[in-house]
């Protein structure tokens, strides 16, 4: 497989303190990379430091099969944009203002200008100051600018952060299309798990500076060993019945958790349990949400 | 370069800094016209000396405000906007403060033209006796915009450091006191440390007051070369000191 962005042993240091630590990202061509971690795990410096904003302690950065150094940076960052934490904007120039100083610094037609603002749907709101937009269309505005001058790349730090729920939906959707219709790959960090769901092909998990995951998001997925509920009126004759049928399951408040079983020994299970009086009244299949696995990966409650 | 160049253009649009300088040269001339109206005909005979000597006083004042403000206005858009990591990915940063640092100069550069112009102006309107000397025109940029210059850097890094610009501006209006209190004290070290003090170490012109007559009288002062030189170190050893400052910064 090839790889747009590979990292190799990348670690930052603050004075003793690793910030992030033997990072081997591994991100493939033209697809949607969700970057995960909760607050302080290491996204944006790790973000940061692929873009050379900062300086790497240890390891290297290839991107494009290219690895990064003081004088390539900038040759190497013309195929790329960015939107790194916040949105960058010049408060007192306008939208296309604004788009018209990277258009001159990334060295790209006029036209490209219409384009972006097509895509991010801010034509109408072109003319206007920056300083007058909702924080949603900075947020588009600084997507726009990012895609300007047609990147393989595209680097996004938390792009819905302070968002509403229909911006987020708007840069969701925006960003599911971009591999699929421009070819780019979109490397974007979040910690909100639903959002990677529902937007990564994908994943990689940092947890205190070090990456813990790195797969598809399906293999993400099958982390999440599905188990099946079962309620019943009377719990002890089902836990008898389940006894007896040699399954191991376990208590809970909300109903008696067992692993999953093939159909035709379930189907028999649940004659032998409305047979044997436990007054079955519901089964649910149990599926770890991505949170579920993320937590059990982190083995962390707090602070996502 | 060209490109880089072109942006620094492009984003001081609206930012009104020629009002700045307008303003400031407004008041300039309106304090160099009061001091002019009470003038004798033997002051007005040697009106270029007599202004340039008055000038080089109202410059220590407000030139030091005026790059603070000039460098604060340059640098905020910036620091407010956040968008030097986004530039940093496009430019290196060294180059994003040369060419602050070289539109900042610019402005400068108009600056003194303008005070200049103004005062040949002034000059044509009051019949100053003696045409303006080339020594004294070369001697004014020397004292006025190089001393700005190394302000102008010592401004820009504050500017870019700190995102309150209360702070840089504040420097400012310190140094236009440092500046103005150099006059009246001794020449010493602390006009060589100061760098607000060099306004008047680099002075080109003394006057003497002759109590019978109550007329005051110019005359020519050699440069002092050590100051100029040091200055010339000072601006070398500022710009390095300020450029290695703002690499370092982490975005």
């Amino acid at each position: 497989m090839k790889f747009i962005v590979e990292t190799r042993g990348l670690g930052k240091e603050y004075g003793k303190k690793a910030v992030v630590r033997d990072l081997d990202l591994k991100v493939p061509k033209a697809c949607v990379y969700g970057f995960m971690g909760p607050n302080g795990a290491g996204k944006s410096t790790t973000m940061k430091m692929l873009l050379g904003l900062i300086k790497s302690s240890s390891g290297e950065v290839t991107v494009d099969g290219k690895v990064m150094n003081g004088k390539n940076r900038i040759e190497i960052l013309k195929g790329t944009g960015s939107l790194i934490e916040s949105p960058s904007y010049y408060g007192h120039l306008s939208g296309r203002e604004n788009l018209e100083i990277v258009k001159t610094l990334k060295q790209v037609p006029e036209q490209e200008i219409d384009q972006v603002l097509k895509l991010v749907r801010m034509e109408r709101q072109q003319d206007k100051k920056v300083r007058e937009y909702s924080l949603g269309m900075k947020q588009r505005l600084g997507l726009a600018q990012a895609l300007l001058g047609h990147p393989k790349l595209l680097l996004l730090d938390e792009p819905t952060n302070g968002l509403d729920p229909a911006g987020i939906q708007e840069m969701r959707e925006l960003i599911c299309q971009l591999p699929e219709k421009m070819g780019i790959t979109v490397l974007v960090s979040s910690h909100l798990l639903s959002e990677m769901d529902q937007m990564a092909d994908y994943v990689g998990i940092i947890h205190h500076g070090q990456l813990i995951f790195q797969d598809k998001l399906e293999a993400l997925h099958e982390h999440s060993q599905s188990g099946l509920l079962i309620r019943a009126m009377n719990q002890t004759a089902a836990l008898e019945i389940l006894q007896r049928e040699n399954i191991s399951c376990t208590v809970r408040q909300e109903g008696i958790e067992l692993s999953k079983l093939p159909d035709d020994r379930l189907a028999s299970l649940v004659v032998r349990l409305v047979q044997g009086g436990a007054g079955l009244y519901r089964i649910e299949e149990q599926q770890k949400s991505l949170e579920d696995i993320f937590l059990s990966l982190t083995g962390r409650r707090s602070s996502l | 370069m060209r490109r880089e160049w072109k942006t620094e253009w492009m984003k001081v649009r609206y930012r009104k800094i020629w009002l700045v300088l307008l303003g400031f040269l407004a008041m300039t001339f309106l304090w160099t016209g009061w001091v002019v109206n009470g003038g004798k005909p033997e002051e007005i005979r040697d009106g270029y000396r007599w202004i340039l000597t008055n000038l080089a006083i109202i410059n220590t004042i407000f030139m030091p405000t005026m790059t603070a403000m000039l460098a604060s206005r340059l640098c905020d858009t910036e620091v407010k906007g956040n968008t030097i990591k986004l530039l940093c990915t496009m430019e290196t940063k060294g180059r994003l403060f040369d060419m602050k640092l070289l539109t900042g100069a610019c402005y400068l550069a108009i600056y003194m033209a303008a005070e200049l112009g103004a005062l040949l102006c002034l000059g044509y309107i009051l019949g100053f006796g003696e045409p303006l000397k080339l020594r004294h025109a070369l001697c004014f940029l020397i004292q006025n915009f190089l001393v700005s210059l190394v302000i102008l850097i010592f401004q820009q890094v504050l500017s870019f450091y700190f995102e309150n610009q209360i702070m840089p501006l504040a420097a400012g209006l310190f140094g236009s006191f440092a500046g103005l209190f150099s006059w009246f004290l001794p020449k010493g070290i602390l006009h060589r440390v100061l760098i607000w003090g060099y306004y008047c170490l680099l002075s080109f012109l003394g006057s003497y007051w002759e109590e019978e007559t109550r007329i005051m009288y110019f005359y020519d002062v050699p440069l002092d070369r050590t100051a100029l030189y040091s200055l010339l170190v000072l601006l070398v050893l500022g710009y390095l000191a300020g450029k290695y400052l703002f690499l370092r910064k982490e975005i």
